[in-house]
This record gives C-alpha cells, structure tokens and sequence, in this order.
C-alpha cells in the first residue's frame, strides 16, 4: 500500500496532467455529442411532421376516393327500382319472385362493381325482410340480426347520411374480426319511406391498405371514429378501444387547422401527434410518432457510443503517451536528484535526448552544479589536509626538550658509569628516533619503519627508566608492508609507559599488527591502571576520551585526538581510533586503517 | 508543444464525433426480402395447397396432412383458405401472366372450370398419369380431369345428386318416400303441386342466378351445354336442354319453388322448413344434418330423371371439385403427397367420410363400415352406400371449356322465357347465337 502511494507519488505530476486531460476530453466529447444528438433530434422531429402531414394529405386522398366510390354504389342502390322491389316488395308467385331474384343479382354486381377495386362485399337488407349480401361469408352478419343491430338503428336515426361504423363480428375460428361499415338508409324520395339499408363492409386489415404503407414501428396511424373509438390502426392490439384523451388531442382547437399537430403522452408514450378530420367518414386520422422511438432511429446510440469510444480512447492513448513520455523523464530527473545525500554529491543525472528540451537542459545546469560543488569540495578539503599537516610538521618539529634533556641525562650517567656500549646504542637509538621523526618528509612509513621507531623510542625509554614496563610487538609479517601515516602508534605507546602505570609499578604493553575483513589493524593495549569513566570509547561517541591534550606530550606534541583526527581525515570516517578502558584492568586502543601499499 | 495538443486532440475528436452523428441520421435499415419461396429444387419439401371450404375440403386436406405427416415428417403442408372465385382469378392471373410465381403447388378446382384451365395452360400443370390411374375413379370424372389422354387431376369429392325429401310433408299430403324413388321430373313437379296444396310449402328453393337444377336434369341425360368436343355450344336442337328447360319453367308456372339469393339463404330455406324436398349434391348432407330438430325428418332417394329424353337415368352430379398438382417448385414432393392420399389411400376416404361427410369418387374406397353406416337423421338409411351406388351411375359429360360463360347468357335469357317474353326455342336459339358470338 505505502509503495504504491509512493509509486502514485512519484507519478503525480503524470497523474494530474491526465486527469485533467480525461476530463477535458470525455467532456468535451459528450456534451458535443449531446448537442448533436438534441440538435438532429429537433431538426428531425421538425422534419418528420412536415413530411407526416404531407402523408397525412396522401392517406386522406385515398379514403376520399374510397368514400366516393362508396357514394357511388350508394347512390346507384339508392335510385335502383329493382334494388328497392326486393327490398320493398311483398310476397308473388315464383315466377315473378325469380325475376325480382335475378334482377336483384344483376343490379346489385352493378352496385359492387363501383367499390370493385376493393374487397368488400355490399348487403341490402329490405323491409319487407329479404337481404341481399355479395359475399356473407366476408361479412358474416346474419339477416335476423341485422334487423335491430345498432348498426341499422343509427343508420336509419340518420337516413340522409352515409355513415362509417365499426363493427366486430366472430369469424369461424371465434375470433372477432373488426369491420368499417358504411351504410345508408334507402329511402323513398317523395315519402322520406326507409325501404331498406345498404351496408358495405370492409374488414380492417383492407381498410389498413389505405395508410399501411406510411406506417412503421414507432409511426402509427390511428383513425378515431366521433365518439373516441379506434375503428382502424396498423397497431391491432388498439382496434376497437376508446380513447376520450386521444379524442380530445385529435380535435382540432382552432377553426380552420388543417392538421393538428401536438406534443402529446398517449399510451404511455411520448409521441408527436398530427390528426385530420376527414369529414366524409366523421373519422380522425390521427399519426403517432413515438418521440423516443424516432429519435432513437435517428441516432443510432451504439454505432455512436462506438465511435465516440474509439476516438476518447485513442485520444487518450495518445495524450497517455505524450504526457508520460514528458512526465517521465521529469519524474526521473527529480527520483535522481532526491538521491543527493548528505556529504553525497556524486549523483549525476543522467542525460537522456529523448527527454526534451527542458528536463535536458535542466540536467544539464544541475550535473554542472554538482560539478562545481564537488569541485569546491574538494579544493576544501585539499585545503583543509594540507592545513593540517602544516600543523603536524609543526608539531612533529617540536620534539620535547624534557624528552632531549632526560634522554641526554640518562645517556650521560650511562657514559658515567663506564657503560659505553649501552650510551652508544642509546645515542644510535635516538639519532635514528630523531632521524625519522624530523627529516623524514614523506607522510607516510611503512609498518616496518613506524615499528622501528616505535623501538627506538621503547628502548630509550629502557634506558631511562629502566624495565619495569616491558613492550611486546607482535607484527603479522604480511603487514610489513603496508603504508601508515607516520607516528601513529607512537602516541599511544607514550600514554601507556607515562599515565598506564601510575598506580602499578609494573606491567606489559602489547603491541599488534594484524589484518582483518581488508583492514589494517593496529592495537596497543596495557595491563595497567585503566580509565575511570570511560569504559569503552570510540570514535563516534564524540570526545569522551580523556584529554590528552591538556597533559603535555613527551616526545613530540602530537596526542591521541591528533591521531584520530588525522585517520579520519585521511581515509575517511569509517576508520578510526576506540578505545577500551576497565579500571583496574587496563586500556586497550584499536586502530583501524586501510591496507595501503603505495606512498601516497 | 503540449498545449497545443492539449486543444488540437479533444477538437479532432469531436470533429469525428460530429461526422458520426450526420452519418448516423442518413442511415436507413435496407429490408432484406424474406422470400422464403425461392430457391431448392423440385424436391423441395415445402407445398402448399389452395382450396375455399374450411368445412369441407379444407377440412379433408387437414386429415390427409396429419396422415401424411406420420411417414413424411420432413414435409410441410401449408393448406390455404381463399375463397373460389379469388382462386379462379388468381389462377387466371398467374397463368396468363406466365409466371409460377405465388402459385401453389396443388390447387382445388371445380370440375365444371377444369378444363378451361387445363386446355388454356396444360404445361402449367403436372402430368398425374405417372402416378394414379384415372380408371380408380368413378368414370364421370375421367372428363373434367383429363386432358389429351393425360391424366392431370387428383378427383376428389363425388357431387352425385339425390333427391332429399321431408317425410312429414309428403305424409300430409299423402305420399311416402317409396312414392319418389325413381321419379321423372313431371312426377315431382306434381307431387311439389299437392304438397302446396296440403301444407303450403314450396316444393324446392332456387337462386335463379344458379341454374345448378338444369345442368343436374341435363348430365342425367348425358348432355351438357357444349358438344363433346367441349367447346362447341350445343344448346339450339338439343332435346335433353329443351325438356330440362320446359321442364324448369313448369316448376315455377307451378308456384311450388322458393326463391333464395345465396348459399346462406338456400340453406336457411331447408333448416327453417320451408321447402319439402332439395335436390342436389350429396355435399348438402351436413348443411340438412345441421338442423338437428328435423332428425328423422328427412329421407334421400334418387334424384328425378327425365321424362322423354332417351337415356336419362336417376343419377346425376352437381359441382364436384378435383386436385391439380401445378409445375412449380416442389412438384414432385406435391405429386407424391397428392397420390399416396386422396390417389390411393382407402382409409383416408372412410375418414373422410365418417368425419366430414364427403364421399369421395376413389372406387375401391366406396364401400367399408362409413359407407354401410345407417344414419338416424335420414331415418336409419344407408345414404352414404346409396350415394356410392348413384356414384358410379352418373353419366359422363363433358363439360368443356366455357360451362359458366354460357350459364351468365343462359341466366338471362330463361328469365325471357320464364316471364313470358319468349318461347322456348327462340331462348334456346338466342343462347346458342349468343354462346358462339361470344365464345369464338
């Protein structure tokens, strides 16, 4: 969780640079989208009714016609004398009755041959009881009950009117069939005598004909009879319902509208109503557009929402990519430079051509700072190192002159005492001592010549102190030849014999040359007093380790914190001086230097 | 550098966006065809049948499908119900317009038009002869569906006529069923006279539109309205036509005949009581046995013959219809699915029968238990074995090439005759003048 956050980050320049870029772009893309879409859904819709009404006209035409030819063969029936002695005439003889039969056969084909251009089929029904149909089984209404059928009576309340009405009869499945009839009373022009009624009945799967080709899923028609009901629609499941609502939405609310147009819910529906009177069949010819439907045609939403997605996506990808080929290189120009640590300025960045202008040159400036700050560092600590040997020549010159004075004393009362060969070796002990300390200029010595010294100045010590304390070397011979800065153990050794015996009268001081883990290590330890307070000691505890400044150095003004101070400056902090301290039990000190071989 | 692209990548893809949407609002659905019809060879298992009568032939061809379907289930039948006279135009249509397309691959047709359309388009038309033997069928038959030595028509329902009679009637005026077996006409006019006369029905009911009562009296005869050569009128010195004729106008001088103007009404006259006796096609038995109150009521002997005319016997047909296999697609599977039912199958006859009331003209089909079933409404007579009988009687006509055209001539014309406008030879004379202006 941590190194994501971290990863996340890392990447937050990224992060934030895309973020914004997704959010412009889908946005942009769905509200273009959006206002396209709204916007050919209004031209359309616009579109659409000036079209449907025009087709509206188109399917009102073809009633019209129809409804002439109705009127025709109406109107043939209604001034037919032959028609009117079968409808009206009484009981005759065979002979006569097969005239009027026969004749009412001929004239009827005449009245058909009017609406022959459909299939309907014409039934007379008289008076006097008799009827006359083309085809019954087309209308399956038998004589009986057409006598008082609603049909009848309407027609005959209206007998001057040709009348449409819906009707439903049961096929021989059982199933209701609906019917458009239209009908009208025959009657006697002089007497206003209703001799008969002529019906013709059209089912409404033909009478559909007339507007089943404009229709199509989402674009109905529906046709209103006066009183609400559906007498036809290409949505089946609708015929024969009222709908007052629809009624009320198909009248025209002004005088004079041709066709009413109306943003209208019907049916559950959001749908675009355009309606017509057509006057003739007192019937409204209502046109439904489903709103949702139609736009939904228009705008294909899964090729859109396709396309749109491919385009935001590769958009996407591409602004992914550019952006994270220019964040990421900055990303990684800050990851480097965070690496910078303390007292650590070697971390260059890297400089990479495809990382653009900027970050290039950013990189640049940076690695030439780093350039110039190593540089000055380095130049500091030249600085610092030659400051400090200055010192130490400094103090390496100034050898004691109590340490001249007692040696030079001691080396008399040997001289005294007649012991030449132990004044001599003395002498030859201190020239070299001093031979080495002073005029020797190079930094460093190997093991063997710091070791030499170191029994020089042991043996002078002898000489003057005689050898209560004694001194053991003990040198690994594969140290010999390794490189240390010049009299580094000295120091110590001079601690020992002058402070580690105080209290003791005798005791040993060892002295170790080892190597270990690519170390060179040095330790010289004594069997005597100890410190108080300063159980162990090391170089990163900071200075609990007893001044040993403040007391005077014998032989040469160097101390112990001059030493320390030497290595770590030289060879850097890992190396060192401890020290290991008991009362009572003796110092142990350890110092850990480089395996050098070359003057430096 | 960003920045730009920043602006430039969101316009371009709106841009896209925007030519996606026009492209959307021109987009239109081509509706692909779904014309099932085409394609397959001439074993494609896919038929259909046209025929009118949901009661009847319709009826039959479900029964003869189901029987079918049992060893030949990877058959489709598809039975279509168009009314007769839309078969006969679209028939007319398809044929003259010489194309197959939309046709069925079997059609029923009545026996009188069977001809017209066989000798206008015989190729239109698929050659039975391979597959049924035109002797298996009652001979009468043999004329409407053969042509040229072939036999093209699968026959189907037998339209032998016989007299139904109502026995309460005839007792009131004193007469029993025995009384009209085996009449002539004149006896029967006479008879319809005093059953007037004692219960004031009419004898029989006619359309006068129809003339089916003057083309039963004529095939009785042997004689029909064209020659032998089927095409020739042969209406003027015809003695068979003009004793059918004097004969048909005595029906209605006698006042003994109720005039109906369609099928509905012919049979409301008979179901309601109205007439005494109907003679006409053994079709008419399940319309007689719809009435169910009138169950023992009535009686079926054979139909009148002619008095003078030499050879008419007590035997007749009236309608009738056979199967034609058309040459379109599927032909074959229609052919072999037309023979091995109503070509072959004796049991699908017996079915037919006990189920539906048809009896059928396949001979080896016309006797079995349906045939011998007395029936409790014609007062336990066997009228089917009857009808078989009278079946094989029917005198052969030929009813050529023009039987309705010279029936809408004749129509008119026997109204001339019947009002007293003409005598019976100047009718005759003038339909066969008009019949051979007309038909030439």
């Amino acid at each position: 969780m941590r190194t994501y956050w971290r990863r996340f980050h890392a990447q937050r320049l990224f992060a934030k640079l895309f973020l914004v870029m997704v959010v412009s772009t889908v946005t942009v893309c769905i509200v273009t989208s959006l206002v396209t879409i709204r916007m050919s859904e209004r031209l359309f819709t616009e579109t659409f009714g000036i079209t449907n009404s025009k087709v509206l006209n188109q399917i009102r035409t073809g009633m019209e016609s129809f409804n002439d030819s109705v009127v025709n063969a109406a109107s043939y029936a209604a001034m037919n004398g032959t028609i009117k002695a079968y409808l009206s005439g009484g009981e005759s003889d065979s002979t006569r009755a097969a005239g009027t039969y026969f004749g009412m056969n001929q004239q009827m084909r005449r009245v058909k041959s009017n609406v022959d251009a459909y299939n309907l089929s014409v039934t007379a029904a008289g008076v006097n009881g008799r009827s006359y149909s083309t085809d019954r089984n087309y209308w399956p209404m038998s004589e009986s009950r057409l006598l008082d059928h609603p049909l009848s009576v309407r027609t005959e309340a209206e007998p001057k009117r040709l009348l449409y009405q819906f009707d439903e009869e049961r096929d021989e499945h059982g199933h209701f069939v609906p019917y458009i009839v239209a009908s009208k009373a025959l009657l006697e022009r002089t007497t206003g005598f209703i001799y008969g009624d002529l019906y013709i009945s059209i089912r409404e799967d033909e009478f559909r004909r007339f507007y089943g080709n404009f229709t199509s899923a989402g674009n109905d028609v529906v046709i209103l009879d006066s009183t609400g009901r559906i007498v036809s629609s290409n949505r089946t499941e609708l015929i024969g319902r009222v709908s007052r609502q629809m009624l009320d939405y198909a009248k025209p609310s002004a005088e004079g509208e041709d066709v009413v147009r109306r943003n209208v819910e019907v049916f559950d529906r959001s749908s675009i109503l355009l309606s017509s009177y057509i006057p003739e069949y007192d019937f409204y010819l209502v046109n439904l557009i489903d709103r949702d439907y139609a736009a939904g045609k228009v705008v294909n939403l899964r090729d859109l929402v396709l396309v749109g997605g491919l385009i935001v996506g590769a958009a996407l990808l591409l602004v992914f990519l550019i952006t994270r080929r220019q964040t990421r290189s900055l990303t990684m120009l800050v990851r480097q430079m965070s690496t910078v640590t303390e007292k650590n300025f070697d971390n260059y960045v890297r400089v990479t051509e495809s990382a653009g202008y900027e970050v290039k040159e950013l990189s640049r400036a940076y690695n030439y700072m780093l350039d110039e700050l190593n540089d000055y560092i380095k130049r500091l600590l030249e600085t610092q190192k030659e400051r400090r040997n200055a010192e130490l020549a400094a103090l390496q010159r100034q050898i004691n002159p109590h340490f001249l004075y007692n040696t030079l004393a001691s080396i008399k009362i040997l001289v005294q005492k007649g012991d030449k060969e132990a004044a001599a070796s003395t002498i030859n002990a201190l020239i070299s001592l001093l031979q080495n300390t002073i005029s020797n200029v190079s930094e460093t010595v190997t093991i063997e010549q710091e070791l030499e010294n170191m029994r020089n100045y042991v043996f002078i010590n002898y000489a003057r102190y005689g050898d209560r304390i004694r001194v053991n070397v003990f040198a690994a011979p594969d140290c010999m030849i390794y490189r240390v800065p010049k009299l580094i153990i000295q120091p110590f050794i001079e601690n020992a014999f002058f402070h580690a015996f105080n209290e003791k009268q005798n005791g040993m001081i060892y002295v170790l040359v080892s190597q270990s883990e690519g170390r060179l290590i040095c330790e010289v330890s004594d069997n005597g007093d100890g410190m108080e307070g300063a159980e162990e000691w090391n170089s990163t505890e900071g200075a609990a380790l007893p001044n040993p400044k403040s007391k005077r150095q014998l032989f040469t003004g160097i101390g112990v914190q001059n030493v320390h101070n030497r290595i770590k400056l030289l060879y850097g902090e890992e190396y060192g001086v401890s020290i290991e301290s008991r009362k009572g039990q003796g110092t142990k000190i350890r110092i850990e230097l480089p395996l050098i071989t070359e003057e430096i | 550098m960003k920045s730009w692209k920043k602006i430039v990548l969101p316009l371009a893809a709106s841009a896209l966006m925007l030519s996606a949407c026009s492209g959307g609002g021109g987009n239109s659905t081509t509706a692909s065809g779904g014309d099932k019809a085409s394609g397959g060879g001439s074993d494609k298992k896919e038929i259909t049948i046209w025929a009118w009568d949901p009661n009847f032939n319709i009826a039959a061809l479900n029964l003869a499908k189901e029987k079918y379907a049992k060893t030949h289930p990877d058959v489709t039948v598809n039975i279509v119900e168009n009314a007769q006279a839309d078969i006969v135009q679209k028939l007319n249509t398809g044929l003259n317009s010489g194309t197959t397309k939309g046709l069925p691959n079997v059609v029923l047709i009545e026996d009188y038009r069977a001809q017209n359309f066989l000798q206008a388009y015989p190729d239109a038309f698929r050659d039975m002869s391979d597959k049924i033997k035109g002797s298996d069928f009652a001979d009468y038959k043999a004329g409407p569906t053969s042509f040229d030595g072939k036999q093209y028509g699968i026959p189907f329902d037998s339209g032998v006529t016989g007299l139904y009679v109502r026995t309460d009637y005839l007792e009131q005026a004193g007469y029993k069923v025995s009384d009209l077996e085996n009449i002539d006409w004149d006896q029967y006019i006479e008879i319809g006279k005093k059953v007037k006369a004692a219960t004031g029905k009419d004898m029989l009911t006619q359309d006068p539109n129809d003339l089916g009562t003057l083309r039963v009296m004529l095939q009785s005869a042997g004689s029909w309205y064209l020659k032998e050569d089927g095409v020739t009128p042969n209406i003027a010195g015809n003695p068979a036509f003009k004793e059918a004729l004097e004969l048909y106008k005595k029906m209605f001088d006698a006042n003994i005949v109720k005039l109906n103007s369609d099928w509905s009404q012919f049979v409301a006259a008979f179901n309601s009581g109205d007439v005494a006796s109907v003679p006409t096609g053994n079709w008419i038995t399940p319309s007689v046995k719809a009435e169910a109150s009138q169950s023992g009521k009535w009686a079926v002997v054979p139909i009148p013959r002619l008095k003078t005319t030499a050879g008419s016997v007590n035997a007749s047909n009236s309608g009738g219809s056979s199967w034609y296999v058309m040459n379109v697609d599927g032909k074959d599977t229609a052919a072999d699915f037309m023979a091995s039912t109503f070509g072959s199958d004796k049991d699908l006859y017996q079915e037919m029968l006990d189920k539906i009331g048809i009896i059928g003209t396949l001979k080896s089909a016309s006797e079995g238990s349906a045939y011998d079933k007395a029936d409790e409404f014609f007062g336990g007579e066997k009228i089917y074995a009857d009808f078989a009988k009278w079946t094989t009687e029917v005198p052969k006509v030929n009813y050529g090439l023009h039987t309705y055209a010279i029936e809408d001539i004749l129509s008119a014309e026997v109204q001339n005759y019947l009002n007293g406008s003409k005598d019976v030879d100047t009718v005759m004379n003038d339909t066969q003048a008009q019949a051979e202006a007309q038909l030439k």
